[in-house]
Formats: structure tokens, C-alpha cells, sequence
């Protein structure tokens, strides 16, 4: 026959191998257990020393501790087994150990081994609290079992009701460090199987808590003993079974004891427990959130558990004296909330929703006995009572109390939230595959109302005043609440949009504050997605932005949901770096919507209208893709300002002057001429690569020829290409037009290649005459430089008289203290001219140092002031 | 052997890598940076109040490159990350002494 530890070695490789074919799963660490108990019952047996000791009336007892008393073996678990005598242990006994436990280290188990006397082992276990939970989970295997039975009852009576409170305290106090070390795994994307919060230690806190208080032997007298329902503990059986199962394919694949289901394992064990891809919901995502669901209701099991049977452990009084003030039917019962009786719940079931309500409102959690009340009587909340108008009254007060996360969390807990918005139901355990998601759908959509709820109180003082700036912020939470509930598939924000549409109308919603609601839902990533992978310089990107979100109101709860999606996520979607960017574009977009003209829904809509109308018009002379360039470099004040048969124009003349330029002829530029003669002025368009100071060696070359700019729009496309469209006064002589306009081009031209000096010809032709009048200025000339009106240029206006020359005195000055002229509204009235110049430095920049704008300000007005 | 080191603006980032990988460049690594340069931080205005914002967002990409490749390397990060305004950031490029793949123990040139 086999030595007891060739078969245990055979055994246990037999029951992997079986395990691994999947033939043992959910009771391995039963059978695991018992192969374990056999070897020693064998070797006991078989060994000299502990026959001798036996016939030498020194008896002994084998006891097995720790996870192996309570039979839950996993495949690397520890074995942890005291050799128990009655009192002094007797020098033969080291010899018993070599017999009993070499073999074993030989198999490379992990053995925790100990020979004690009774006595040594209770004072052990006084002393040390982890020794005393270790023994309070003892059980016997084999050898003199009164000796065991002795050491247990004098455990029980002797130790337990002197240790328990310290125990129960100290219990408290591992749960802290647990939490600080390894965290909620029921919400993390690497979970502990065992310590983390929801682990499997949970579950053991419960059991050393009944045992030490309630005297329970095992595990199943938590039911016998009404500590837990029938449902509680049929509960918490499944989910103890489905993490043991987890943990035993986490051992086997890690080949030691691991009990952090890390990334590297998941999909393999998702795999292993037959989990399939469905649709676009992953394998490995269903295994995720069947894992946090497990651990969750552990965790939550063990949270009222303690609360209901350990008042004491309570940390604040927060119910104290709120009972008076609490609404009836329900009362109060050491700071919990309790229903009246079931068959209140029967007769009204929507008090099932209103104890949620007076629980934010009383700052109190429901009873333990309250959430079992509420678990049983799910199946009353039907379509009656989730369309019904109180109901949807209690659930928004609910959502707009400060703390009403808490309510919410309980509401998940329990799957109220569930019964009453079905639409949760697919996402809530949902769990997305990446390193991105640390909770699962629901507990996320929580979480983002817990940060919203966090804002009054929010450091960052800006994020406070924008929430406080909120005329009403309940749209914002419902939002916060329905972001991904359409999570479920491809384009979840647009989804998620049509779901919430549909739960709000159930709810007879106010309309307009759904139509806020839905748009959140669905443009919830809008800001975050711009602000990493656009460029937040391009006035375009901003103002599309702008037109999209189309309010300022919109805009903040935008901004407030970004920032708490973003922080409910977990660290790697939200930090300073992309919050910096997200503020930088939130207050782009508010400017914008705040001061311009260009984000009006009907602006946005014309610059959609024009781009169609050119595209039509345009055919196939220009391939799509050269089209969208075009029109993505165009800024948008062209297209909004410019006729589509304009635009269609100007591209037809970009196109002659690319050919140009693509031959080496850079000064190329083309200027027509267009009579307008109901108003008796002209229209010229002139397109030109731009450079500096184009745009005063044009008005300096009208001037020149005695044509007055009335008006100019100009504008520089991305490419650089500069086009100007100006309304100025009908050439003098009214006859010879086109020779006028000739000239003009030769002017021009020479003034680009440098033949013809503006400055000294004007200057020539401005000399005092008795032939021009001199007008005295009826107005003063006056100068603003304004960095405020938009994030992109800084804005020069000029009001001053009117008189030849004027308009290239401005902007030869704007040229020569270094601006680019991007865009220029001139307008002239009667005599007086109004004129604004959007420019940039040399470096594409605003001018925002203040002695620079002084500089340009003063030295915009000596110039102006000479005659 | 050349380490190419390039702040950039973060939205440039994907035509960055795709031009370096079309190069051959064969991994790079990507942080998330703040700082400032001649673009300071900037003062931020809401409703009149004040907020100082005292670092810009910006992308950092590392590369490791055997010298022939550095200047082509460069080229595009240059054309690649370029706005023309401020704050279009910088490039830095330092020798390296050597490379070790840590997998099999390759050392210089075949390790990067």
C-alpha cells in the first residue's frame, strides 16, 4: 500500500486534474479538505511515536485551524494544524511532528504547524487576537477527541466572553486596515479575492462574530439561529461558492496562492467558467461584474450585520433625537429606519420608495430587517407604481437631497432602484474591460452623483461657483444618473439619450428640463474628447462646440458633469492634465456663447446651409477631400458673413492664383471690381497670399487713387490665403472705370515688388493745398484695445474722422508695431469711421502684456492726430 | 544611439506617432506633462473673479533611435507637431550609452 503521503500527493493531483477539467468545481474544497483529513488520520495511525504515546496515556489531538478548520481548502491554501495536548507537551512529541508533517513540507504545501498544551494555546489566544479567531474556527481531525472538545469549551466560556468586545472592536479595526490596504474590491478592477473589502474575509468577520457572541458552531446555524434569513444565507452561500471557485482557478493558474485576480488572469478565468461574449458585452466583462456583484452583497451582508446585532460599533449618533421628525409610517430604532409592518408594504407599496426619502431626510441607513422587507416585496413595484406621480415625486426629492448618494447606493443594494428604472437593470454590475473603468456601470452612475453632491463644499472654488451659479441643478443630477445607462452597445451617450427620454416620460417629466437632461446624456463626453484631441486655438473647433451646446446654462451642467463623470471613473480618466484642458475649453465655449454671434443655433445652422449651397454649386470642379480642407480652413465668420455665391467666387479665384503660385510667382494676386449700382458704390474682391501689412498696402493704394474704403470684411483662411472684401467709393472718373481699376493693379504690384513707396506718396499727395479743404476734427480720435471679447485675437477698435488715406494709416502703424490683421470690420458712417481690427503678434499670439497694448494705443493716436 | 524627447500639444499627438511609426520608429513612450515655457501659465476669468492656471497640458513623447534615424525622426515630430503659435513645444535629443531589452537580454541596437 501507498505511504500516506504518496496518496495524498496522488489524491490531491487527482482532484486538480479534475478540477481543472472542470469536473469538481463547487465542491473542491470540500474534497480537498477531506483528502487532507485522511492523510493525517493516516499517518497518525501509521506513525510509532504516536502509537507509543497513545500507549503511554499521552494522549494527543489533531486540530485543524484557520481556513482548514472551516473545511475551505483552496488549492494553495495554507494548512494549518495544531498537534493538542492535554497539558506539557512530552519531548517525544517532536519526533510525532517529524512524522506527521515532513512529508508534507516534502509535497511543498504551505503548513502552518503548532504543538501545544491546552493551556498554552488559551493563553496564546488571549494574548493574540489573530491566534484567537485561528482557534475559534478549530476542528478536529483525529487522535483523543475530549482533549479538543475541553480546549473548545473552556475557549467558549473562559476567553470568549472576557476577548469578545475587544475582539468585535478589533475586527473593526482590521476592516480599516483592509480598507486602506486593499481597498472595495467590490468596485476595483483588480480585486482581493480575500482581504479586500467584500472578500472572503468578510465573511469570516461575520462567522467570528456570531461564534463569539451568539455562540454559533457553524456556518449554517446563522440560519438555524435567525441570524440571517433563509434568502440572506442561501445568498451568501452562492456567492461564497462562485469566489471560492474563482480563487481556486486564480491558485491554478498562478501556481501559488494569489488571491488578486489581476488583469493577466481575467479573461482566461472568465474563459474557464464558460462566460461568452455577447454582442459587444466581453466574456471577461460579465465575469467582472458577477465577481462585484458577489462581493458587494458580501460586503454589504457583513455591513448590516454588524449594524443590526453591534449597535455599539456604530461611529456616529447621526439618528439620534430624529425620530419625532420623521414622517409617519416609519419609526426609528437606534438610528435605523424601520417600515411599520409588511402588510403596510402591501397595502401601499410605494412605501417602499418613501423609505428611501426618509432615510436621506433623517440622515439614517433602513434597518437590516428594512432592506429584507424591501428585497422581498420587489415584485409589487409594477408598471403602475413606477408611472404613478408620487412616485416619481419621492424618487426626484430623493435625487435632489444633498446625501442623496446613500439613499441611492441602498436603492441599488437592494435592486429597488432596479424594479422602479428597469432600465438598469443590464448595466448596473456592468463592467468594461480596461484599465480605464474602476467601477462597475451602476456604482459609477452613484458615484457621479456623490461627486455633484460634493460640490458646495469643493476646493477648487471655481467648480463651486459654477454649481452654485446652477438656476436648477436637478437636471444635472438626473443626468449624472442616466450618463452611460445606455451602456449596453455601440454609441452609449446617443442610447443612453433615448433611454433616459423614455424613463423621464414615464416619470411625466417637465419637457423642457428633459430636453436638458437628454443632451447631457448625450453629448456627456463632448468636452473631455475636444479638449484632449482638438486644438483648442482653432476659433472653428471652439465655436462648433459652442453651437452644439447651445446655452450657458447647458454649457455649465456640461462642465459640472464632465468633471464628475471624470472623477467617478477613477484617476486615470480624471487629473489635473485634463482637467486643465477642459477648463480652458469650458471657458472658451462660454465666452463665446456669452459674447458672440457666431454660436447662435441659427449661426451654426447658416454655416451648415452656405457650406451645402457652395458644395452644390461647386459640382465636381473641386475633389471632396480639397473641399473639405477648404472649408475646414475658412474661418467662421467668413461663412457666416459671405454669400455662398461669394465663396464659390472666391474659390474659383484661389484656384487661378494657386496655379500662379505653384509657378514661382509669389506676389500673385487677383482684384475685381463690381459695380453696385443701386447704392452707387463698388465691390471689390481681392484675394492675395497674405504677408504683413497687406492689407495698408491695399488701403494705401485706394487711397493713393482716390478711392475711399466705405466698408472691408477681411479675412485670412488657414492656408494663409488673405481675402478682402471691401465696398469703397466709385472710381472719380465715372466713365473709364476698368482704367481705374488697371491702375489699381499696377499700383499694387508695384508696391509687392517694391517699386512704389506708399509712405512717400501719399504722404506727396496729402501736401496742403488750397485745393483740399481741411476739415477740423468735430471728434476725438479715440483707441481700445480689448483682450476680453474673444479668447482667440485681441480686438483694436478706432473711432476717429474720416479723410483720405486714414484707413492705411491705421493699419500701416498696426503693421508697424508688429500686428496681423486677421480680420477687419471697417464701417464708415456719414464721416466718422468705426473700425475693428482683430490681430495677433508675430507669434500667433494675443497681445496680452499691458505695455504693449498701452504702446499701441498711444502710438496708434500720435499718428492719427497728425493732420 | 539617440534619445529623442518632444513636448507637444496633446491633439498632435496621434499624426505624431503615426508619421514615426511610418518611419519605423519601433515604440515610443507617451506622459502626460505639465509645465510652462515662454507660454507662462495663464490667468483664467470667471464672472470677474480671477483663477490662476500655472501649468499648460502637454504631451511628452521618448523615443530611443539608432543615429541614423534621429534626424528624419525629428524632421517629422517638427512638421508633424507644428501650429505655427506659441506653445507648439520643443525637441531634445541626448546620446545614449546603451539598451538592454529586459525579456531576452539583447543589448544595443537590437534591443530598441
Amino acid at each position: 500500500m501507498a505511504s500516506p503521503s504518496d496518496e495524498l500527493k496522488r489524491a490531491r493531483s487527482e482532484l486538480i486534474s479534475l478540477f481543472s477539467a472542470g469536473e469538481v468545481s463547487e465542491s473542491f474544497q470540500e474534497n480537498c479538505t477531506e483528502v487532507m483529513d485522511y492523510y493525517f488520520r493516516r499517518s497518525v495511525q501509521e506513525s510509532d511515536t504516536g502509537q507509543r504515546l497513545f500507549r503511554d496515556k499521552r494522549p494527543f489531538a489533531l486540530v485543524a485551524l484557520g481556513g482548514y478548520g472551516r473545511r475551505d481548502l483552496c488549492i494553495h491554501s495554507d494548512i494549518d494544524v495544531l498537534i493538542l495536548f492535554d497539558s506539557r507537551v512530552p519531548s517525544s512529541a517532536k519526533k510525532l511532528a517529524e512524522d506527521v508533517f515532513y512529508p508534507l513540507w516534502n509535497l511543498g504545501l504551505d503548513l502552518g504547524h503548532a504543538i501545544r498544551g491546552i493551556k498554552d494555546c488559551l493563553s496564546l489566544a488571549v494574548e493574540n487576537l489573530e491566534a484567537l479567531t485561528s482557534l475559534m474556527d478549530a476542528r478536529f481531525i483525529c487522535g483523543d477527541s475530549p482533549l479538543y472538545l475541553a480546549l473548545m469549551e473552556r475557549l467558549e466560556k473562559k476567553i470568549l466572553p472576557k476577548k469578545r468586545l475587544t475582539l468585535g472592536r478589533w475586527l473593526e479595526e482590521q476592516n480599516q486596515i483592509r480598507m486602506d490596504v486593499f481597498g472595495d474590491a467590490s468596485c476595483l478592477l483588480e480585486p482581493n479575492l480575500k482581504e479586500g473589502i467584500g472578500g472572503l474575509r468578510d465573511y469570516h468577520h461575520l462567522l467570528w462574530l456570531a461564534k463569539a457572541f451568539f455562540r454559533l458552531r457553524t456556518p449554517k446555524d446563522l440560519e438555524y439561529s435567525g441570524l440571517l434569513s433563509q434568502k440572506e444565507y442561501a445568498d451568501l452561500e452562492s456567492h461564497l461558492k462562485f469566489i471560492h471557485l474563482v480563487r481556486n482557478h486564480l491558485h491554478r493558474e498562478s501556481a501559488r496562492k494569489n488571491d488578486r485576480l489581476t488583469f493577466d488572469h481575467q479573461e482566461s478565468i472568465a474563459q474557464a467558467l464558460a462566460f461568452k461574449d455577447q454582442d459587444s458585452f466581453l466574456a471577461v466583462e460579465q465575469f467582472l461584474g458577477q465577481i462585484h456583484a458577489s462581493m458587494a452583497a458580501i460586503k454589504s451582508l457583513r455591513h448590516s450585520f454588524v449594524f443590526t446585532h453591534f449597535p455599539g460599533s456604530r461611529k456616529n449618533g447621526n439618528g439620534t433625537g430624529a425620530s419625532e421628525s420623521l414622517r409617519a409610517p416609519f419609526h426609528m430604532d437606534q438610528g435605523e429606519i424601520h417600515f411599520p409592518s409588511a402588510t403596510a408594504i402591501l397595502t401601499d407599496p410605494l412605501l417602499l420608495l418613501d423609505i428611501f426619502l426618509e432615510g436621506v431626510k433623517a440622515g439614517c441607513p433602513l434597518s437590516l430587517e428594512s432592506k429584507r422587507l424591501v428585497r422581498e416585496f420587489l415584485y409589487l413595484v409594477d408598471e403602475t407604481c413606477r408611472t404613478s406621480e408620487r412616485a416619481a415625486r419621492c424618487f426626484l426629492s430623493i435625487l435632489n437631497a444633498p446625501n442623496a448618494s446613500d439613499a441611492l447606493v441602498q436603492m441599488l443594494e437592494t435592486g429597488l432602484l432596479c424594479a422602479f428604472i428597469p432600465e438598469f437593470e443590464p448595466i448596473q454590475d456592468r463592467v468594461q474591460f480596461d484599465h480605464y473603468h474602476l467601477f462597475p456601470v451602476g456604482r459609477h452612475l452613484v458615484q457621479s452623483v456623490r461627486q455633484l453632491k460634493t460640490l458646495p463644499q469643493e476646493r477648487d472654488i471655481l467648480l463651486a461657483d459654477i454649481f452654485l451659479d446652477l438656476l436648477d441643478p436637478e437636471p444635472l443630477f438626473l443626468a449624472a444618473l442616466f450618463h452611460d445607462i445606455g451602456k449596453t452597445g455601440k454609441d452609449h451617450a446617443a442610447k443612453g439619450a433615448g433611454l433616459a427620454r423614455k424613463i423621464l416620460k414615464r416619470f411625466g417629466y417637465d419637457r423642457k428640463k428633459m430636453e436638458d437632461v437628454c443632451f447631457l446624456v448625450h453629448r456627456h463626453l463632448l468636452l473631455a474628447e475636444t479638449a484632449s484631441r482638438r486644438d483648442l486655438n482653432d476659433e472653428k473647433i471652439v465655436v462648433q462646440c459652442a453651437g452644439t451646446v447651445g446655452t450657458v446654462d447647458r454649457l455649465k451642467m456640461l462642465y459640472l458633469l464632465s468633471w464628475a463623470d471624470g472623477k467617478a471613473t477613477g484617476p486615470r480618466a480624471w487629473n489635473d492634465w485634463i482637467a486643465n484642458l477642459v477648463l480652458e475649453l469650458f471657458l472658451k465655449i462660454l465666452h463665446i456663447l456669452e459674447k458672440g454671434e457666431l454660436a447662435t443655433p441659427d449661426a451654426s445652422k447658416r454655416m451648415k446651409l452656405s457650406i451645402q449651397e457652395v458644395r452644390n454649386r461647386i459640382g465636381d470642379r473641386l475633389s471632396p477631400a480639397d473641399q473639405e480642407s477648404m472649408f475646414d480652413g475658412m474661418p467662421p465668420n467668413y461663412l457666416i458673413e459671405t454669400s455662398p455665391r461669394a465663396i464659390v467666387r472666391h474659390l474659383t479665384l484661389y484656384a487661378t492664383l494657386r496655379e500662379a503660385w505653384a509657378k514661382g510667382f509669389k506676389n500673385a494676386f487677383c482684384l475685381e471690381a463690381e459695380a453696385a449700382p443701386s447704392s452707387g458704390t463698388y465691390e471689390v474682391t481681392f484675394l492675395a497670399g497674405d504677408r504683413a501689412g497687406l492689407f495698408s498696402h491695399v488701403a494705401g493704394v485706394m487711397a493713393l487713387n482716390n478711392i475711399n474704403i466705405l466698408s472691408a470684411r477681411i479675412y485670412t483662411w488657414r492656408d494663409g490665403t488673405a481675402v478682402d472684401i471691401l465696398t469703397v467709393t466709385p472710381p472719380l472718373d465715372p466713365l473709364h472705370p476698368e482704367e481705374i481699376w488697371e491702375k489699381i493693379k499696377g499700383d499694387l504690384a508695384g508696391t509687392f515688388e517694391g517699386r512704389l513707396c506708399l509712405t512717400k506718396r501719399l504722404q506727396q499727395k496729402a501736401e496742403p493745398s488750397i485745393l483740399s479743404p481741411r476739415k477740423t476734427p468735430i471728434r476725438q480720435t479715440c483707441v481700445n484695445v480689448d483682450n476680453e471679447s474673444s479668447d482667440f485675437f485681441t480686438l483694436i477698435e478706432v473711432f476717429a474722422d474720416d479723410r483720405i488715406g486714414l484707413l492705411y494709416r491705421i493699419t500701416h502703424t498696426l503693421f508697424t508695431l508688429g500686428m496681423n490683421i486677421r480680420v477687419a470690420k471697417i464701417a464708415t458712417k456719414a464721416d466718422q469711421i468705426a473700425d475693428v481690427f482683430y490681430v495677433l503678434d508675430l507669434e500667433g499670439q494675443k497681445v496680452m502684456e499691458q505695455a504693449k497694448t498701452e504702446e499701441i494705443k498711444d502710438v496708434l493716436l500720435r499718428e492719427l492726430s497728425k493732420g | 544611439m539617440k534619445k529623442v524627447e518632444a513636448i507637444i500639444k496633446p491633439f498632435k499627438l496621434d499624426d505624431v506617432k503615426e508619421s514615426l511609426s511610418a518611419l519605423g520608429v519601433k515604440g515610443l513612450t507617451v506622459t502626460e506633462v505639465k509645465g510652462f515655457g515662454r507660454q507662462r501659465g495663464h490667468r483664467e476669468v470667471y464672472r470677474g473673479a480671477e483663477y490662476q492656471v500655472d501649468f499648460v497640458s502637454k504631451i511628452k513623447i521618448e523615443v530611443v533611435l539608432e543615429d541614423e534615424l534621429v534626424s528624419d525622426a525629428v524632421r517629422v515630430i517638427q512638421e508633424k507637431a507644428k501650429t505655427g503659435q506659441i506653445g507648439d513645444g520643443k525637441i531634445f535629443i541626448l546620446s545614449v550609452e546603451n539598451a538592454i531589452r529586459i525579456r531576452t537580454g539583447e543589448m544595443g541596437k537590437e534591443a530598441i
